[in-house]
């Protein structure tokens, strides 16, 4: 038989029409939208037992109580447990896996160049902590550290002794604090928020301002000089002229806020000025208290004093250890320079990226990031009562990280032992106080516990809380000199309140993705300083200020102060600035 | 090239000059579809559109070149259920525009939508309230029609006729072809009408929203009588094109008015029921939905200006130019009103995609401008070059005006 | 047989301060990767967007609010799924949630066209996450391939798993407390509430509460309220705010 090209066809047509019979082609149409539905490349997420982990958030003094819903040991989400988190908390179980995080770092080499130094600082020469974050056990650590150290020195921004308790107060006057912001717990101030009138004294619209229920739009700088002009220090013509608000204005907030009123004036660290305000209106001991700080074993007491950057002689560093693992309060860099001595002084800074002050030091030392750290949170403004709260970590640190207390502990011979654990026995041994527990919701006088159930409960999210001081003694301090009135030259630069960094690789939905926040690379302004400066929005231009140049990106807002940039990242704050077009 | 594919009786230039007219087209065909294949490899990024502007410069296309592309199924209607007879000078003509205009818009939606490989969902798991659904199916089937109409016009090739199996069926075709008109003006109606639905039930976009009749919104009616309009324009707009360019009398000036004249009418018909439309839609239904209906012109460029330019200079304008007798027998004017009732399509579809979606709905919302990104512009463009590939490749070896022989004078 | 619910918001703009942690607790619950280099805010994936409004003055003139726009699960007319050629889009009656089939979606993106409130949104990118980053990823929701359209739906993967542990303790309703979408967990100034609106105890629907485009008759369950005048009227202006047209940001 032979077979013919018509055949062929024949067959393949035939072939082709009893396909159709199979399933052939129908499963392939199904497979097809199965292979699109599993697009290459997409992540599975890991599946396995979920449980609740209780612990507390670092990333800032809040310290808020957390719940993280784990798969197997991988937390997946957090959420607050006694109200929401900010958004820096709820993203927090991803900063491990930030692009900028370091992983790895020099740290045997920075160990021995550190103890060289340290033999090698001549006379006169120091050996400093810069602790962004004090009042932790860490500090405590470093300021033991120090102490042991016969040229070490302990430096940290200077703490308010006191707290304020916002459920009191009936009203508030803000001068430019970030209260429904950044500045108390997040929850704990809403849940009180309806039970006091907010006055916000701030030179831009600030969130808090949005939300206040006055909002005085006062110049940049003059906050002090308006704490001074309701405490009768300054006249209201002379507050006016400074604040640009009208003396009526002045006045009426005088009033509302008049002796025991049970008002409340804060500002964003409580400075002196601010508390003998308070004291003047009769808050001390109502809104605003005295407190204590956790207790701590008595052998720590020989630690080194606290002391303020501004009070250390300039060129005098020749070591300086900076601990950026907690962030706190933003120092400048050149206020820090200043202070270091000439002719190669040794920097090391301990961060989880080398975009903060590892710009500027020789080393850079990886270090481990919430929720990998074990650390605790000194209490937040607006906790009046002392409180002992760990960060449990949920996850396992990488191996190249390192602990800058436990560094700072290992150059001074001080055992490798548990502070915390220490810390958890001092305070468990001195029986005041409760320890309240998360996943049962309970309250329970220390005394009533073990002190191995304390620690565990410590590390399982519970959380010490004392008791608050009696408000006595107390010396209210004297008003400052007034800070210069300058009519500044350019523009003044403000910062939106200070984030902790680092955020999340999700926050591009907050300020790519829309709008909602200042992204790090953009400034606001006025129209009309816009046109001024010869930018309008989405320009790219320089910002110059005394502190640097930066690239950034113009936005425009009539909700800005005409004279005032708004910038979101800390080191551009600065009272002249200038914007370039590029 | 193979000459001997040139219909007998026809003159076409030669094979140098044919290759020098269509290198251009190719090379842009070439880069239309470098800038199609960016978007299906790397995605949508690729283009400018975004989550407001969801459409852009392709769904225009698309709405534009369907209701142009609307000559095949009308000039079909006309001839084959109608009897109008003098249409048989540019039917084939118009098949092949009909072919080009719906094979490149459903091309252009492959490229449009996010997951091709899932286009047959549609068919698997339609959702018979939208009138994507019906736009899908109508087009697809219509496009087979259009092949089917485009086979008689292939297999008449000189080459190709001398397959006597190929002229037998040839043959079979041509008895069906009155079944194919039927078939394809059921379906046309349909999706041109579907095409309008889809803007005309955006509840949501008070701009684009119509109240309708029985499931149709007004929009619906409107497409189908603005494409019928435009149809015969446009055949008559590229019959002219081409003479101009082949330099040959392809059909008698009479057919060329006829088919102003059934343009005209359609478009006067198209005018009168878009004004009261307006009307109705000003007065009544974007007031309801909470819209005064003039903040819509309030957003610069779309001034009220955008809706006399469609209304009155490209809609009733030319629809007076080709009623009048006097002015249709002059070719300039003619062709003028054609281009004009054109424009007048194009902008209408412009106005319901770009508008719409520009326009924002939430009071707190910004007003959005939009710009094609390069790989849509050149996708846009393979279009329109392939278009022309085609059609010259039709002109050429296969007889698109059957009046042109006789014509023909040399 | 279950009584039907109709799930709901009630969103109090007067204490939303546009902090943002219920668009990343939104992200973080549902899968949604951070954005591509090449993303900005018309092309980005925020299934809850805070907008900032404004009273349209001029500083020290100028007032600001914050108003929180999801998915609004219109119940009647619902734009979005009568016009999905492909019936991705579908409303439960269950629940009265509209539910967003990613895995049917062509990405034809006529439901984003039709969606008034734009609170849908296109996968422009391939989804991609930092490395490692992948390891957070919830398992209750799984993530979408580009082309595909998207949007809120209440976490379902919440509405399930609530579903579940009313089951497994033999119950036919869910308790209350045991479903809520992360937006409401994560909002630390309890500006969001969530509920079934066919419970009067809950208060969602508060007299004063308005919604947004209520006129368009598609029954939007999201609730907003505001002592302050001018953000009511912004909120449900004809008209857009002219001043809507500057950039803003917080």
């Amino acid at each position: 038989m032979t077979t013919t090209r018509r055949d062929i066809f024949k067959f393949a047509g035939g072939s082709a029409l009893g396909a159709l019979l199979t399933p052939a082609p129908w499963r392939l149409i199904t497979d097809t939208a199965l292979w699109s539905e599993n697009w290459p490349g997409i992540p599975r997420p890991a599946r396995g037992e979920i449980r609740a982990k209780f612990t507390h958030c670092s990333l800032c003094p809040a310290g808020c109580a957390v719940r993280a819903r784990c798969v197997g040991e991988q937390p997946v989400s957090l959420a607050g447990v006694r109200g929401g988190l900010c958004p820096f908390g709820v993203t927090g179980h991803q900063l491990p896996y930030h692009p900028a995080r370091l992983r790895q770092g020099p740290v045997s080499e920075a160990m021995a160049a550190v103890a060289d130094a340290i033999a090698k600082c001549g006379p006169g020469e120091r050996v400093a902590v810069l602790d962004l974050r004090p009042g932790r056990t860490a500090s405590w650590t470093a300021r033991r550290a120090m102490a042991v150290l016969k040229n070490g020195w302990y430096i940290a921004p200077v703490q308010s002794p006191v707290a304020v308790d916002l459920t009191k107060a009936r009203t508030v006057l803000s001068l430019s604090a970030p209260l429904l912001e950044r500045w108390g717990t997040p929850a704990n101030v809403f849940a009180v928020r309806d039970g006091f009138r907010l006055i916000q004294a701030d030179p831009v619209e600030s969130r808090t301002a949005a939300l206040a229920d006055l909002w005085l739009p006062i110049r940049p700088g003059s906050e002090e000089a308006l704490a001074l002009g309701l405490a009768g220090q300054l006249t209201s013509a002379e507050t006016a002229a400074m604040t640009g608000l009208s003396e009526h204005q002045i006045e009426s907030v005088g009033q509302t806020i008049g002796f025991g009123r049970l008002s409340l004036v804060i500002d964003r660290a409580m400075s002196p000025a601010v508390v003998a305000l308070n004291v003047k209106l009769g808050g001390w001991g109502r809104t605003i208290v005295p407190r204590a700080e956790a207790p701590v074993p008595p052998e720590w007491k020989k630690a080194a004093p606290v002391t303020d950057l501004a009070a250390v002689p300039d060129r005098s560093i020749r070591v300086l250890l900076i601990d950026e693992s907690a962030p706190g309060e933003y120092l400048p860099w050149d206020a820090i320079e200043k202070k270091l001595a000439a002719g190669n002084p040794l920097v090391v800074v301990f961060a989880w990226s080398a975009n903060g002050y590892g710009r500027y030091a020789k080393y850079v030392l990886p270090t481990p990031v919430y929720p990998e750290a074990t650390d605790d949170i000194p209490p937040a403004i607006d906790s009046p009562a002392p409180c002992f709260r760990i960060a449990a970590p949920l996850l396992a640190a990488p191996a190249g990280v390192v602990t800058p207390s436990e560094f700072i502990a290992s150059l001074a011979g001080l055992p490798p032992a548990d502070a915390l654990r220490e810390r958890a026995r001092a305070i468990h041994q001195g029986g005041r106080g409760t320890l309240v527990t998360y996943a049962d919701a309970k309250s329970v006088p220390v005394k009533e516990v073990k002190p191995d159930d304390f620690w565990k409960a410590l590390n399982a999210g519970g959380c010490w809380v004392g008791q608050a001081l009696p408000p006595a003694n107390f010396r209210a301090p004297v008003g400052q000199a007034l800070p210069p009135a300058n009519p500044s030259q350019g523009l003044v630069v403000l910062a939106t309140p200070p984030a902790p960094s680092p955020a999340s690789p999700l926050f591009t939905k907050l300020y790519q993705e829309s709008d909602l926040l200042l992204a790090p690379n953009c400034i606001a302004l006025h129209p009309q300083d816009a046109a001024r400066c010869g930018v309008s929005a989405g320009n790219r231009a320089t910002l110059e200020t005394p502190n640097g140049k930066w690239s950034v990106r113009i936005l425009t807002d009539s909700s800005v102060r005409p004279g005032v940039v708004l910038a979101a990242r800390p080191e551009m704050a600065s009272a002249s600035g200038k914007v370039v077009r590029v | 090239m193979a000459n001997n594919l040139i219909a007998r009786g026809l003159k076409r230039c030669s094979t140098r000059r044919f290759l020098l007219w269509i290198a251009p087209w190719a090379a842009l065909l070439a880069f239309g579809l470098y800038s199609a294949g960016l978007c299906l490899v790397e995605g949508l990024n690729q283009t400018n559109m975004d989550n407001r502007f969801a459409f852009g410069l392709w769904i225009f296309l698309d709405l534009t070149v369907i209701a142009l592309g609307a000559g095949a199924f009308f000039t079909g209607f006309l001839l084959y259920i109608l009897k109008v007879d003098e249409l048989r000078a540019v039917i084939n003509s118009a098949v092949v525009i009909g072919l080009v205009c719906y094979s490149g818009a459903v091309a252009v939606l492959m490229v449009d939508v996010g997951q091709p490989l899932r286009a047959w969902f549609t068919f698997w798991y339609p959702n018979v309230h939208s009138m994507l659904t019906e736009v899908t199916f109508c087009i697809t089937c219509y496009l087979t029609v259009l092949f089917i109409e485009y086979l008689p016009i292939v297999l008449k090739n000189r080459k190709l006729r001398e397959i006597p199996t190929f002229l037998v069926f040839e043959f079979e075709l041509h008895k069906l072809i009155y079944v194919l008109a039927g078939v394809g003006t059921f379906l046309s109606f349909f999706h041109q009408g579907s095409l309008g639905g889809l803007y005309g039930v955006l509840r949501g976009r008070p701009f684009a929203f119509r109240e309708g009749l029985a499931v149709w919104p007004s929009t619906f009616f409107l497409f189908i009588i603005s494409a019928a309009a435009v149809g015969p324009s446009f055949v008559l707009l590229t019959t002219w094109l081409v003479e101009k360019i082949s330099r040959k009398p392809l059909v008698r000036p009479a057919v060329l008015e006829l088919l102003g004249r059934i343009s005209g009418l359609l478009l006067a018909v198209y005018v009168l029921a878009k004004t009261v439309d307006t009307l109705v839609w000003i007065n009544r239904t974007s007031p309801e939905s909470g819209f005064p209906a003039a903040q819509y012109y309030s957003w610069r460029p779309f001034g009220t200006w955008i809706l006399f330019a469609e209304i009155v200079l490209f809609g009733l304008v030319p629809a007076l130019i080709m009623l009048t007798p006097r002015l249709r027998a002059h070719t300039g004017w003619l062709v003028s009103a054609a281009a004009m009732a054109c424009c007048g399509v194009a902008l209408n579809r412009f106005v319901q995609t770009i508008q719409t979606l520009a326009l924002p709905t939430l009071s707190f919302d910004k007003f959005l401008s939009y710009y094609p990104s390069w790989q849509e512009v050149g996708t846009f463009l393979a279009v329109v070059a392939y278009g022309a590939l085609v059609y010259s490749f039709s002109f050429r070896y296969f007889q698109l005006f059957p009046e042109e022989r006789e014509r023909y004078q040399i | 047989m279950n009584a039907q619910k109709k799930y709901g918001m009630s969103i109090d703009v007067d204490r939303c301060t546009g902090c943002g942690s219920c668009m990343v607790a939104c992200a973080v619950e549902n899968n949604i990767p951070p954005a591509h280099a090449g993303a900005n805010d018309r092309n980005g994936l925020t299934w809850i967007r805070v907008y900032k409004v404004d009273n349209g003055e001029d500083y020290p003139g100028k007032r600001s609010a914050f108003i929180p726009v999801l998915c609004q699960q219109c119940g009647e007319h619902t734009p979005c799924a009568s016009v999905c050629p492909q019936q991705a889009v579908d409303v439960d009656p269950r629940t009265g949630i509209v539910g967003q089939m990613p895995e049917r979606c062509l990405g034809c993106r006529y439901c984003m066209a039709a969606c008034p409130y734009h609170a849908r949104y296109f996968n422009w990118w391939d989804p991609r996450w930092p490395a490692g980053m992948e390891k957070t990823l919830n398992p209750d929701v799984a993530p979408r391939m580009r082309g595909v359209v998207e949007k809120c739906n209440f976490c379902h993967g919440r509405w399930h798993a609530a579903k579940q542990k009313a089951a497994a303790a033999g119950k036919s309703e869910i308790e209350p407390g045991d479903y809520v979408p992360a937006c409401v967990e994560a909002c630390p100034t309890g500006a969001i509430r969530f509920g079934d609106l066919n419970d009067p105890s809950n208060d969602l629907r508060h007299p004063d509460s308005f919604r947004l485009l209520k006129k368009l008759g598609t029954d939007p369950k999201i609730y907003y309220r505001s002592k302050r005048d001018w953000v009511r009227n912004v909120a449900q202006a004809s008209r857009p705010v002219s001043s809507q047209k500057e950039a803003s940001h917080g």
